[in-house]
C-alpha cells in the first residue's frame, strides 16, 4: 500500500505505531482514580488507669498508653498518603485538641514524635469521666468534619453514677468512627505515682471512690445497712468494690458506642485500627492522579521489538533454506538472483 | 537515581537486540566483494543500531520509573529553632477588652493564632515546635521543619482550653523540647500568655538551673487584657506588690533575673502583637543549619522522549530505505 509515495509496509506501520505510543508516553497519560483516604481525629485517654500494664505481646510488656500509641503509629503506616490525622488527649471530662488533622506522609516524623510525646503526666486531673470526654471528642471531630478514634480503657473514675451514663445531646452517628477499648480482660491493679513521677506501688481499695454518690440513690437503697432517707440515702456503710482494679470495660464502652452511634473495637482482639475504622466510616474519596504512562510505553516497546523480530520470521536472503528453495536452474535464475532473492 | 519499579530493568538486555537483528528488510545481493568499503554506510548502520538500542533502553528505563532521589540538602541560613509556648487557658478566648468575642472583635487566641501562623509561614528557615500549657503542660509538636503540622497545631489554639495557667511547668516542657532537639543553632522560647499565675519558689529554682544549663533566648509576649495590670508598671506606693497581687510583673522580674537574653512585650491589641512578633523575627537572625528538601523528580518522561526521538530516527531511516526489488509501476530500482 502506498500513501503519498510512501510505501506502508509492515515495518513502517509498526514503527509509526511505536513512535506514536512513545510520544504518548512522553506527553503523559494520567488516570484520575478515586482513592479512599482516612481523615480522622485520634483522642487518647491519658488518665491513670492507662498506666496499667496488660497489653503487648507477651501480655504485660506494654502499658495501655504505650499500646494505644503504637497502634496509632501503625495506623499511620496502614493508611494511604493524603490521609489526615489529628491528635487529642482526654483527661478529667473533656478532650483537648493538640493539633488539627494534618497530612500524614509529609509530617510523618513530627507526628510520630508528637504521639510518642503523649504522657500521663499531661493529664490535668485524676478524674476520668469517659462518657463526657467522648462527647466532647465527638464535638471536636464534628467541628473538624473528621472521623473519630477514641482510645480508652473505659475505666470511669469516679464510677458511673447509679442513674446511668450521662445523656448524649448530640446526634447519634453524625460523627462516624470507633471507640477502641485498650486493655486486657482480667482485672489488674493500677500503678500509683508520687509527685516526682516515681511509681510507689498500686492503688488500694480505699484510695479510689468505689461508688458514685452524686445524684439519686439506687432503687434498692432501702435494703442497705443503715439506710436513712435523709441522713444516709446510700446506706451507712462505706462502699466496697474493686474499682482499684482495672480491665477494659467492654460492656460500658459498647453502651457508649450504641448511644453515640460509633462502632466498638477492642485493641487486644483487632490488633490494627485501620480495618475497623474503614468498616465504621463512610468512604472519603480523594481523586488521585495516577501516572499510567507506562501502558503506552510498554506497547511502544512491544511494537519496536516486533519490528526487529520480523527479520527472524521472514527468511533472510541467502539463508540456506531460502537458497535451497530458490535453487532452480531457470533462465530467470541464471540471469542472477539480484532482483528475486527472497 | 532510583527506580520506582526496578523489576522492569530485567528487560534491559533487550537493548542489545538491534545489534543482532536488522530493522530493515534485507534484500539479497549476489556478492559484496566488488562493492567498495563505504565508511558512511557502516556509520549509518551503527547509528541505526545505536538508535534502536536507545529507543528500547529509553522505554525500559521509563517503564521502570527512573527518577532522581529526594534529596535533603543542609544549608546555612539565618534563623532559629523556636518553641512556641502557648497559653491555652480559657481566658485566652476572650477579647483584648476582656469580653466574650462578638462578631467584630477577635479573641486573644484568634489574634495570636492568625499572627503566629503568619510568623511560621514567613520564617522559611526556622524550625518550630509547639508546647502548650494550661492546668498541665502539653507536649504538642516537637521541634520540626515540617511546617504543616505546626500550623495545624496553631490552628487548634483557639479551642476551649482548661481552667488554669501553670506557666512554670509549661516552661519546663518547652525546655525539655529544646533538649530533645539535636541540630545546632540558636534556640528560643516564645511564651504567649494573657496573664499568669504565681510560679512557686521550688519551680522557680529548678527553672533557674534549667535555664542556666543551656543557651536559650526567651520572649514573653503578654497579651494584656484592657484594664489589667501592666507588667512593667511599678505599683503606686502603698499598693500591694507581691507575686500574688501582680503575678505578671513578678514573672517579668524573675525572667530578668535569669541572666539570659530576654525580651518582654506587652500587647493590648492585634497590632501590638504583630509588632512584637516582627521584633522577635528581627532578633532571631543567628546563623543556622537548615535542611532543604528537593523532592523526588520523575525522569521517566525524559526517558520516553529520548526513546521517541530515537524511534523517529529509525522511522526516518525506514522511510529512506529503498528496496532492490523491482516493484510494479513506478519502481524505485536503484
Amino acid at each position: 500500500m502506498t500513501v503519498f509515495g510512501i510505501t506502508l509496509d509492515r515495518r513502517t506501520l509498526l514503527l509509526v505505531a511505536s513512535l506514536l505510543m512513545a510520544i504518548g508516553a512522553a506527553i503523559g497519560f494520567h488516570l484520575i482514580r478515586n482513592q479512599r483516604i482516612a481523615d480522622v481525629l485520634a483522642v487518647i485517654d491519658i488518665t491513670g488507669s492507662m498506666n496499667a500494664r496488660d497489653m503487648g505481646d507477651p501480655k504485660g510488656s506494654q502499658d495501655r498508653l504505650e499500646a494505644a500509641k503504637s497502634a496509632l503509629v501503625n495506623f499511620m503506616q496502614d493508611v494511604p498518603c493524603e490521609s489526615r490525622l489529628g491528635l487529642g488527649v482526654f483527661s478529667e471530662r473533656i478532650s483537648y485538641l493538640l493539633f488539627e488533622p494534618a497530612e500524614i506522609c509529609n509530617n510523618y516524623d513530627a507526628m510520630e514524635a508528637a504521639i510518642a510525646g503523649l504522657d500521663w503526666r499531661m493529664a490535668w486531673e485524676g478524674d476520668s469521666y469517659i462518657a463526657k470526654g467522648l462527647y466532647s471528642a465527638i464535638e471536636i471531630a464534628s467541628s473538624l468534619k473528621s472521623d473519630l478514634i477514641f482510645m480508652t480503657d473505659g475505666q470511669e473514675a469516679p464510677p458511673t453514677p447509679l442513674s446511668g451514663i450521662p445523656e448524649f445531646d448530640g446526634k447519634p452517628a453524625a460523627v462516624k468512627g470507633i471507640i477502641v477499648g485498650v486493655g486486657g480482660s482480667e482485672k489488674i491493679p493500677i500503678p500509683k505515682f508520687d509527685d516526682e513521677g516515681r511509681q510507689i506501688g498500686v492503688y488500694s481499695e480505699t484510695d479510689v471512690p468505689q461508688e458514685n454518690r452524686v445524684g439519686p440513690p439506687p432503687k434498692d437503697a432501702e435494703t442497705r445497712e443503715g439506710y436513712n432517707p435523709r441522713n444516709a440515702p446510700f446506706g451507712a456503710m462505706p462502699a466496697t468494690g474493686d474499682e482499684q482494679l482495672t480491665s477494659v470495660k467492654t460492656a460500658h464502652l459498647e453502651d457508649l458506642a450504641r448511644i453515640t452511634g460509633l462502632h466498638y473495637a477492642e485493641l487486644q482482639h483487632v490488633g490494627a485500627l485501620a480495618p475497623p475504622l474503614k468498616a465504621a466510616t463512610e468512604p472519603r474519596l480523594l481523586p488521585v492522579n495516577t501516572d499510567m504512562s507506562y501502558v503506552p510505553a510498554i506497547f511502544a516497546l512491544a511494537l519496536l521489538l516486533a519490528t526487529y523480530a520480523l527479520s527472524l520470521v521472514e527468511a533472510a536472503p541467502f539463508s540456506r533454506l531460502g537458497r535451497l528453495r530458490n535453487f532452480r536452474l531457470t533462465p530467470h535464475h541464471r540471469e542472477g538472483n539480484l532482483l528475486h532473492a527472497s | 537515581m532510583i527506580f520506582t519499579n526496578p523489576l522492569w530493568l530485567y528487560l534491559m538486555p533487550l537493548a542489545l537486540v538491534p545489534f543482532f537483528l536488522a530493522l530493515q528488510k534485507q534484500d539479497g545481493y549476489p556478492a559484496l566483494q566488488f562493492v567498495p568499503l563505504d565508511r558512511l554506510s557502516q556509520g549509518v548502520t551503527w547509528a541505526l543500531r545505536t538508535a534502536g538500542a536507545v529507543a528500547i533502553g529509553g522505554l525500559v528505563l521509563g517503564v521502570s520509573g527512573i527518577a532522581l532521589r529526594e534529596r535533603v540538602i543542609q544549608r546555612f541560613g539565618q534563623g532559629a529553632h523556636i518553641v512556641l509556648l502557648i497559653d491555652r487557658s480559657s481566658s485566652m478566648n476572650d477579647t483584648f477588652a476582656g469580653r466574650q468575642p462578638s462578631g467584630e472583635e477577635e479573641s486573644k487566641s484568634a489574634a495570636a493564632k492568625r499572627l503566629l501562623k503568619d510568623f511560621v509561614i514567613e520564617r522559611k528557615h526556622d524550625r518550630f515546635g509547639v508546647a502548650e500549657f494550661s492546668t498541665a503542660p502539653m507536649h504538642v509538636v516537637p521541634i520540626t521543619d515540617h511546617k504543616g503540622i505546626v500550623l495545624n497545631a496553631i490552628d487548634a489554639i483557639d479551642r476551649p482550653g482548661l481552667a488554669f495557667t501553670d506557666v512554670g511547668r509549661g516552661l519546663g516542657m518547652g525546655l525539655s523540647m529544646i533538649d530533645e532537639d539535636v541540630l545546632p543553632g540558636s534556640r528560643a522560647i516564645v511564651l504567649v500568655s494573657d496573664g499568669v499565675a504565681v510560679v512557686g519558689r521550688r519551680v522557680q529554682e529548678s527553672l533557674r538551673t534549667e535555664f542556666a544549663r543551656r543557651p536559650v533566648h526567651l520572649y514573653f509576649l503578654y497579651l494584656r487584657t484592657e484594664g489589667s495590670n501592666s507588667m512593667f508598671a511599678t505599683p503606686p506606693p502603698g499598693a500591694e506588690d507581691t507575686p500574688q497581687a501582680l503575678p505578671e510583673r513578678h514573672l517579668n522580674i524573675f525572667f530578668e533575673s535569669l541572666r539570659i537574653p530576654y525580651h518582654a512585650y506587652e500587647a493590648e491589641n492585634a497590632e501590638a502583637v504583630k509588632a512584637a512578633i516582627a521584633d522577635i523575627g528581627k532578633l532571631e537572625q543567628t546563623p543556622i543549619v537548615y535542611t532543604e528538601r528537593t523532592p523526588q523528580y520523575d525522569l521517566s518522561r525524559w526517558a520516553y522522549a529520548l526513546a521517541a526521538i530515537a524511534l523517529a530516527l529509525l522511522l526516518a531511516a525506514k522511510l529512506c530505505a529503498r528496496t532492490l526489488k523491482p516493484s510494479w509501476g513506478n519502481a524505485h530500482v536503484s
